[in-house]
């Protein structure tokens, strides 16, 4: 049976609110809290004051899968290389966490996934030590190096990554259409298991809101999105300006073969929901935690009228093998 | 009629220019004549008997009807041992115009082979004159080993009677070579069969030679006389053979034969065994004296060649198989029903060699006509039914049968404790690909709860076999509960519930079971050979025009 496309996404972006869990969200701030007071009772005058960043400061958050990113500004003089810089990073968060959680390098940062508590929750703080490019510059322009760990794309490992992590955030603001789509392709990432680099999902959106004046209702915004993205991310010289350094091409993080699954994907799906537009429900689902209960559907999904049954004929989902 | 066949292959060889009837063509059944063949570049005319069987113009037993013959031309290449020079031609019913076409194909013999004296790069086996023994045939089929023989080496050879069968009118002894021994009787090479296979009862042994040089005549015909033998056999081995008669004699075994192995290197650098009967009490030595010291000396007599066969995995599977990527992977499949059944014998077919089975199920009668099962074995072990098929496909997979509790007891009593689930893990993980056929929502459940290194794929079927779904981990359990209540429809009004059954099970046959099964078994082995993206997708068929089968990419 058809589905109403936009108002079953609009249900999908409503149940994936971070509104829905704040009881957990306030954990994760607590922990950011005292991981930034560590940081800065640690580094002291090394560091200007750290910043929130990473999708929850641009509103582009979802509630089943989420971290929250901490960028630590080091000044000039703090460190003589990045690379040592990373790794004091590393070295004190692990010597000061590594009891409660996992603490690992990551590409471009330090992951720190603390250890379930009793409510089952596992929370997930990203570090991203960063460092001013000269003595007093940060103040004037928000520019920092950060430091590439492993290989990135195209970038090699032991390299360095400029960025604005500021211009990045403003970047997105008050792009509410952008930020809708960007949300429900997070929700396509996280359900599906792609693992696609939200940072390069979030420019390609806004790039194809800008190239393809993209407007209408919440369905044909995602679908000339993922239009855009099919016919646009195996081009030859297609570049994903990164807003914080125009000189960092942010295509470059996928390899071409990356890039050819990627317009695949796209096209495979926009296929299928052409098909049969309830296969929007396999690449965007709803987050059945926060889903509003409506009686007169209850014969749809894993109800009881699907789950039960009161002698031994197989159920409707019955898979035969 | 026959005047007329006659006359018409006359005037047909007649008028090919560069032949000269030497002998003219007659008789009743067989037409025979002889030819000369002469043409500028080949420096004097060559002659050859021709026999036209009746055959002609057709081919029988997939060979020619007419042959060229010449003994004396068995130094070159294509000829047989009987002298018939080997050619293949194209068909044409008009005899006329096919004696042309094969009268041109023994030009292009002379030119290729005789006049610039071309040798292939493709290596053929030696050929030998095979007999029976006392009226049984006997046929030896040997796999690699992890050793390397040394010239004028010799021992014994470790055999197992596989089966016996019918070659012809005769009966055949099928015997599988299992490993070498040295003189002394200490293993020195097991054959890479699969375990089943080594361990095989009926054992039974032979004697072995490993020999410098290939023992043939002109590069291409195995040595046909025992005394042919005398510059490649050791004193040494003579004396060896003479004990050993010695002792089978001693053991009253006069007059049944003992399989003698000889071995060589053929330019690909594998070792190749010839394969001779020997007869006790006959063995074709006899001891002579000289200046009082008795030797063992060669007799002039006939060698009878057994066949013998290198069914090694490079050629047992040479013709086709799936990817190295996938054969090479250790296998576990849940559920062995009609799809995972088919699956498992689909994998064996094309080559892999690791594959583990579990199901708690027991196959009855009515399983048997669309899953892998015979009739035969009655009721039994599903798991076990298909150890037993699986193996007598292949002499190289070795099949493991899985502990079930593991995946209905540990999996799911457990459910939610870190032990239990990492205990499942370290095992799961201990393979390179688990193809879950179980159709079990359940286990589904848990194993998509688990951090599974392997690859995991997840297989059923609608009701009637109309759609296939395939999902890989890590997006199985939401893709195909989805894909089954939401998405296909799963017709589950009709199906079959025969009386007295106490659970109505889904309606389609093997054909329809089955080409589901190989379309997305030849999809996943693409995905493994090309390191295409592991994407969910559906097999759908249907007849609404026609038939129709795609697959749907997900």
């Amino acid at each position: 049976m058809a589905i109403n496309k936009k108002e079953y996404l609009q249900e999908v972006l409503e149940t994936h609110k971070m509104s829905h869990v704040n009881s957990l969200l306030d954990k994760y701030r607590d922990k950011r809290k005292s991981i930034k007071e560590a940081l800065e009772d640690y580094y002291t005058d090394k560091i200007y004051s750290p910043l929130n960043s990473g999708s929850y400061a641009k509103h582009t958050a979802i509630n089943t899968k989420f971290d929250l990113d901490v960028v630590v500004p080091f000044k000039k003089k703090s460190f003589s290389t990045l690379e040592e810089m990373f790794d004091d990073v590393f070295d004190f968060l692990n010597d000061t966490y590594g009891t409660e959680a996992t603490v690992r390098k990551q590409k471009v940062s330090i992951g720190i996934i603390f250890y379930k508590d009793d409510d089952n929750h596992e929370i997930s703080i990203d570090i991203v030590p960063g460092r001013e490019l000269n003595e007093d510059q940060y103040n004037e322009d928000n520019k920092l190096n950060l430091y590439v760990n492993s290989k990135y794309g195209l970038l090699a490992e032991k390299t360095h990554l400029l960025t604005n992590i500021k211009a990045q955030i403003e970047h997105i603001k008050s792009k509410d259409n952008e930020r809708k789509i960007i949300r429900l392709l997070k929700i396509w990432k996280s359900s599906n298991n792609e693992d696609y680099k939200s940072f390069l999902m979030e420019l390609i959106t806004v790039k194809a809101f800008d190239k393809d004046n993209i407007s209408g209702n919440l369905w044909e915004m995602l679908e000339s999105t993922m239009e855009y993205i099919r016919d646009n991310i195996t081009k030859d010289g297609f570049t994903l300006s990164d807003p914080g350094n125009s000189g960092n091409n942010v295509a470059d993080t996928l390899e071409s073969w990356q890039k050819e699954n990627l317009s695949t994907k796209m096209k495979n799906m926009l296929d299928r929901i052409e098909d049969n537009s309830d296969n929007l429900k396999i690449y965007f689902p709803v987050n059945p935690d926060f889903k509003e209960e409506d009686n007169t559907k209850s014969n749809e999904g894993y109800g009881v009228k699907t789950g039960a049954s009161t002698f031994s004929v197989p159920t409707q989902n019955q898979r035969f093998g | 009629m026959r005047r007329n066949r006659l006359d018409i292959i006359e005037k047909a060889v007649e008028q090919i220019p560069y032949v000269n009837i030497k002998e003219p063509f007659s008789g009743d059944v067989n037409i025979e004549g002889k030819v000369s063949v002469e043409f500028e570049s080949l420096s004097e005319p060559l002659e050859f008997d021709v026999t036209i069987y009746p055959q002609y113009p057709f081919r029988t037993y997939d060979a020619e009807t007419i042959r060229f013959n010449n003994k004396d031309y068995l130094e070159y290449n294509h000829v047989m041992g009987d002298g018939t020079i080997c050619i293949h031609t194209s068909h044409n019913p008009d005899i006329s115009k096919k004696l042309l076409i094969d009268f041109e194909s023994l030009k292009n013999w002379i030119e290729k082979y005789y006049i610039n004296k071309k040798s292939d790069l493709h290596y053929e086996h030696l050929i030998t004159r095979e007999s029976d023994f006392k009226g049984i045939v006997t046929s030896y089929m040997f796999t690699d080993v992890d050793y390397t023989f040394n010239p004028n080496q010799f021992g014994f050879v470790n055999l197992s009677l596989l089966s016996e069968g019918k070659n012809g009118k005769k009966p055949i002894h099928n015997y599988l070579t299992k490993g070498f021994a040295d003189k002394f009787g200490k293993k020195i090479a097991i054959c890479k069969w699969s375990k089943i296979y080594n361990q095989l009862a009926r054992p039974n042994h032979g004697i072995f030679f490993y020999s410098e040089k290939q023992p043939a005549t002109h590069n291409r015909f195995a040595y046909s006389n025992w005394e042919e033998f005398i510059d490649v056999f050791t004193g040494d081995f003579l004396e060896f053979l003479h004990q050993c008669e010695k002792e089978y004699i001693k053991k009253k075994r006069r007059g049944e034969y003992v399989p003698f192995y000889i071995g060589y290197n053929i330019p690909n650098g594998e070792v190749h065994w010839l394969v001779a009967t020997l007869e006790i009490g006959n063995f074709p030595i006899e001891g002579t004296k000289e200046n009082q010291i008795w030797t063992s000396k060669l007799l002039n007599e006939n060698i009878k060649w057994a066949t013998s066969r290198n069914s090694s995995y490079k050629y047992f599977f040479g013709r086709g198989a799936f990817s190295s990527k996938l054969t090479k992977k250790r296998i576990l499949i849940i559920g062995v029903g009609a799809v995972g059944s088919n699956v498992a014998r689909t994998l064996v077919k094309c080559g892999c060699t690791k594959i583990d089975l579990t199901d708690y199920d027991v196959k009855e009668p009515e399983n048997v006509c669309r899953a892998e099962f015979q009739f035969a074995s009655g009721r039994t072990d599903k798991i076990e039914e298909m150890s037993n098929v699986l193996s007598q496909i292949s002499p190289f997979v070795n099949i493991h049968t899985v502990n079930q509790p593991y995946f209905e007891v540990i999996s799911k009593a457990l459910y939610g404790e870190n032990k239990a689930k990492s205990e499942l893990e370290d095992f799961l993980n201990s393979y390179d690909l688990i193809i879950d056929c179980s159709t079990d929502d359940d286990l589904m459940f848990v194993l998509d709860s688990l951090n599974l290194k392997s690859d995991h794929i997840n297989l059923s079927i609608t009701n009637h076999a109309k759609e296939l779904v395939c999902a890989f981990n890590p997006n199985t359990y939401d893709f195909v509960t989805k894909q089954y209540s939401e998405i296909l429809d799963n017709n589950i009004e009709d199906l079959y519930n025969p009386t007295g059954c106490w659970s109505p099970t889904f309606k389609a046959s093997y054909n329809d079971i089955s080409m589901l099964v190989q379309i997305a078994l030849k999809k996943i082995n693409d995905i493994y050979q090309s390191g295409s993206p592991k994407d969910n997708f559906i097999v759908k068929s249907d007849m609404d025009e026609g038939l129709n089968i795609k697959i749907i990419q997900y």
